[in-house]
């Protein structure tokens, strides 16, 4: 009788805790993430991890969407494309989320079809492929900026606006991530008036570049454009060129545009140029810096420096907060609505992380120079905000 | 409960199936599994596919690796022979993928033939080196033939379909993929046990015996090249089928070990090995994964560290087993069997 006396409140609190749970739940936005917190992207995925959480924990701070509250869900992909197709899929069966976020190129295009057929959600990416910025094949995958031929885009102007007549030359590594922008990058530099005088190709962490770096003497290039690569080979070729007397600048695109490239390469970055879409870290003017720098301090208080990886993942929330907002207004929280707020992203601002975002093609083709300060071991601007047609 | 069972020939030692029970049990297990896709969601299923490709591709290396003793380190690559195959022709000469499908297997095993010559004269480590040569020059073709596999960026690839119905969905290509799996493995279990099963077992326990009692190591070194890289091509045209979309990446070398892996994992020389093997090799991350996740929720902030770790366990584990039962799996498996077929009166 004790038993039975017992269960009947015991059930009733059950069901008051699974009810009261629901209620919870329906208060919640979720937004998935396959990040690649191990594995060879690692470096730069647990930055972004960390802007992306935190953009999205600084909104529920402000309040959340228009009240609602986000649920940041994240699993690690480890780099790897059937595991991270496993956590995709794990993370949209279990949570069903709205939006999502994932780690790699290859991601994006194994799960295009899915994403634009079945599941109807926002989702972008680690990559700046310019294959997945393409609304007419897939509207609801969408690039945090420019990709990374509008990078070469910027590069060549800014080129073109210092020496109309330079010779540039591309050294890129031989993946997928390599070669993305050079197709383009071609066209461009035939239509700027540049003569492109050289390709090399080299593996990522290549350590003999000995060859490549003898015909960059042999066609004597003003200007050299990386991409591809994150640290090594760039440091030995410019190493050797500078070894040869070459006068050639080096130039980079986002990945080459972090802190760690100037770390590595230490006094031989004098000169050296890179292209970045977002603010640094110590661009201390910029109020969404000043913000990120004080939720940073009250969060993580052990952490002096994010790099430019990490505001990627920050704009990619901001990005995520501003359609989710647009969308829960319209009274259209759904993978569509999404859609539809992201079209109409037009000059918008992100507290100075970047130019005044507009959408064009689901991606924000802005960005600007920056020059390597050896001294301070930081970029400084060598160019305004630029933004490619 | 069994209490032994009498064998007259030794025909029925050989017999896949030896008792009526462990035919119900095996007949119970094929409903379960035919169920199963009813009811599990899209993430079990696209697990279960995955685990059934790396079956097929472990399977094959089995017969190659554990059955005639050639130790194989290129087998991703022919997965991706395959994949590329039914891409190409699917996407370029219109192949229905069940006409494409069993011509990647074909242009597999014709690659292995080809992959498998050197192994006439070189043995054990040398024969490893050279098939990881076969792992390099195959994916540098994937990467720089790019007017046929359209280099880096890859092909999409419709999903297979039968009149208007089409296998896009986890739930139709699992049935795709249990079929293909049980003739494999069928297949493979019926080939060690005839003439030329013999004869794998025999190469690979002393080539230079087999040769003198009359085997043609020639023959029969290449035919388990051949077999092996047919599988591995179904296996590769079926994961390209499944995620419609192809690109170098997915085949590297890291792979051709994972599948060794399996292969070793679960028993060298057992079908039901690679079986295990294949299970115990996808399943074991989606696990400790989905440990790591729950462990986020109690020690949030810790996923720094709990995310590294997971790939340590898996590790520890791999060596674990190695140690504490070098025959794999398919021993563990085989003495719980004999443990229950006495069981509770055993001796």
């Amino acid at each position: 009788m004790k038993i039975r006396q017992l269960c009947v409140p015991a059930i009733v609190l059950a069901v008051l805790v699974l009810l009261s749970g629901m209620v919870w739940a329906q208060e919640e936005i979720k937004v998935g993430a396959v990040q690649p917190i191990t594995g060879r992207f690692a470096f730069a995925g647990v930055n972004i991890n960390a802007g992306l959480e935190d953009a999205l924990m600084m909104a529920n701070e402000d309040g959340g969407i228009n009240g609602k509250k986000i649920k940041y869900i994240m699993e690690d992909g480890q780099y790897q494309l059937d595991v991270a197709i496993a956590a995709f899929k794990r993370i949209m069966t279990r949570d069903n989320p709205l939006v999502m976020y994932g780690e790699s190129t290859g991601l994006g295009k194994a799960m295009s079809p899915d994403i634009k057929d079945r599941l109807k959600i926002l989702y972008s990416s680690t990559s700046f492929s310019s294959e997945l910025a393409n609304p007419a094949d897939n509207p609801f995958i969408f690039v945090p900026g420019p990709t990374y031929a509008d990078m070469f885009g910027v590069l060549l102007k800014y080129i073109a606006k210092e020496n109309p007549k330079a010779k540039v030359a591309f050294f890129y590594s031989d993946t997928e991530f390599g070669k993305d922008p050079i197709e383009a990058a071609r066209v461009m530099t035939k239509k700027l008036g540049l003569e492109l005088v050289a390709e090399e190709v080299a593996q990522v962490g290549a350590v003999d570049v000995t060859s490549q770096v003898l015909d960059l003497k042999r066609k004597n290039p003003d200007f050299v454009i990386f991409q591809g690569f994150v640290v090594a080979p760039i440091t030995s070729v410019i190493k050797q060129c500078r070894d040869f007397g070459m006068k050639t600048q080096f130039m980079g695109t986002f990945w080459g545009a972090s802190k760690m490239v100037l770390e590595n390469l230490g006094p031989v970055a004098e000169g050296y140029l890179a292209v970045n879409p977002y603010m640094y870290w110590w661009n201390d003017d910029v109020p969404m810096i000043k913000k990120i720098k004080a939720y940073t301090a009250k969060t993580h208080p052990k952490v002096t420096y994010r790099d430019n990886s990490y505001m990627q993942g920050f704009m990619t929330g901001l990005i995520f907060i501003e359609c989710m907002k647009r969308a829960d207004k319209a009274g259209q929280l759904n993978g569509l609505g999404l859609v539809k707020a992201l079209e109409s992203l037009k000059d918008f601002d992100s507290g100075g992380l970047s130019a005044p975002f507009t959408n064009k093609d689901n991606k924000f083709p802005v960005a600007r120079v920056w020059k390597a300060n050896v001294e301070k071991q930081i970029f400084e601007p060598a160019s305004d905000w630029m933004t490619v047609e | 409960m069994r209490c032994g069972d009498l064998k007259e020939s030794y025909l029925e030692d050989e017999k896949i199936f030896q008792s009526l029970f462990v035919k119900i049990c095996l007949g119970i297990f094929f409903v379960v599994l035919l169920i199963v896709p009813f009811v599990a969601g899209p993430y079990v299923l696209y697990i279960m596919n995955l685990i059934g490709f790396s079956i097929i591709a472990a399977v094959g290396l089995n017969l190659l690796t554990g059955f005639t003793g050639q130790i194989s380190l290129g087998h991703a690559a022919f997965v991706g022979v395959g994949g590329y195959t039914t891409a190409i022709l699917v996407t370029r000469l219109g192949f229905p993928f069940w006409v494409a499908l069993p011509c990647a297997g074909f242009v597999s095993a014709g690659m292995g033939l080809i992959i498998g010559i050197p192994s006439l004269r070189v043995k054990g480590l040398y024969l490893c080196i050279a098939t990881l040569a076969a792992q390099f020059i195959l994916e540098f073709v994937f990467v720089h033939w790019e007017s046929m596999t359209k280099g880096i960026r890859g092909i999409n690839v419709p999903p297979p379909r039968i009149g208007s119905f089409e296998f896009n969905t986890e739930k139709s290509y699992y049935f795709i993929t249990f079929i293909l799996v049980i003739l494999v493995v069928g297949f493979a279990r019926n080939l060690v046990r005839t003439k030329w099963g013999r004869a794998f077992l025999a190469i690979r326990d002393r080539d230079l015996s087999a040769e003198i009692i009359g085997i043609n190591l020639f023959r029969y070194k290449l035919a388990a090249f051949a077999i092996s890289s047919f599988f591995a091509g179904i296996a590769g045209g079926l994961w390209v089928g499944f995620i419609k979309v192809v690109t170098p990446e997915h085949f590297p070398f890291s792979l051709s070990i994972q599948y060794l892996a399996m292969v070793i994992v679960g028993g060298m020389g057992s079908i039901l090995g690679s079986i295990f093997g294949a299970i115990f090799m996808t399943l074991t991350p989606e696990l400790l994964n989905m440990l790591v996740g729950s462990s986020k929720e109690m020690f949030p902030g810790l996923d720094q560290f709990f995310i590294p770790l997971k790939d340590i366990i898996f590790g520890g584990l791999i060596v674990g087993f190695l140690v504490f039962e070098p025959h794999g799996l398919a021993e563990i498996w085989h003495r719980i069997k004999t443990f229950f077929t006495l069981w509770p009166f055993s001796y």
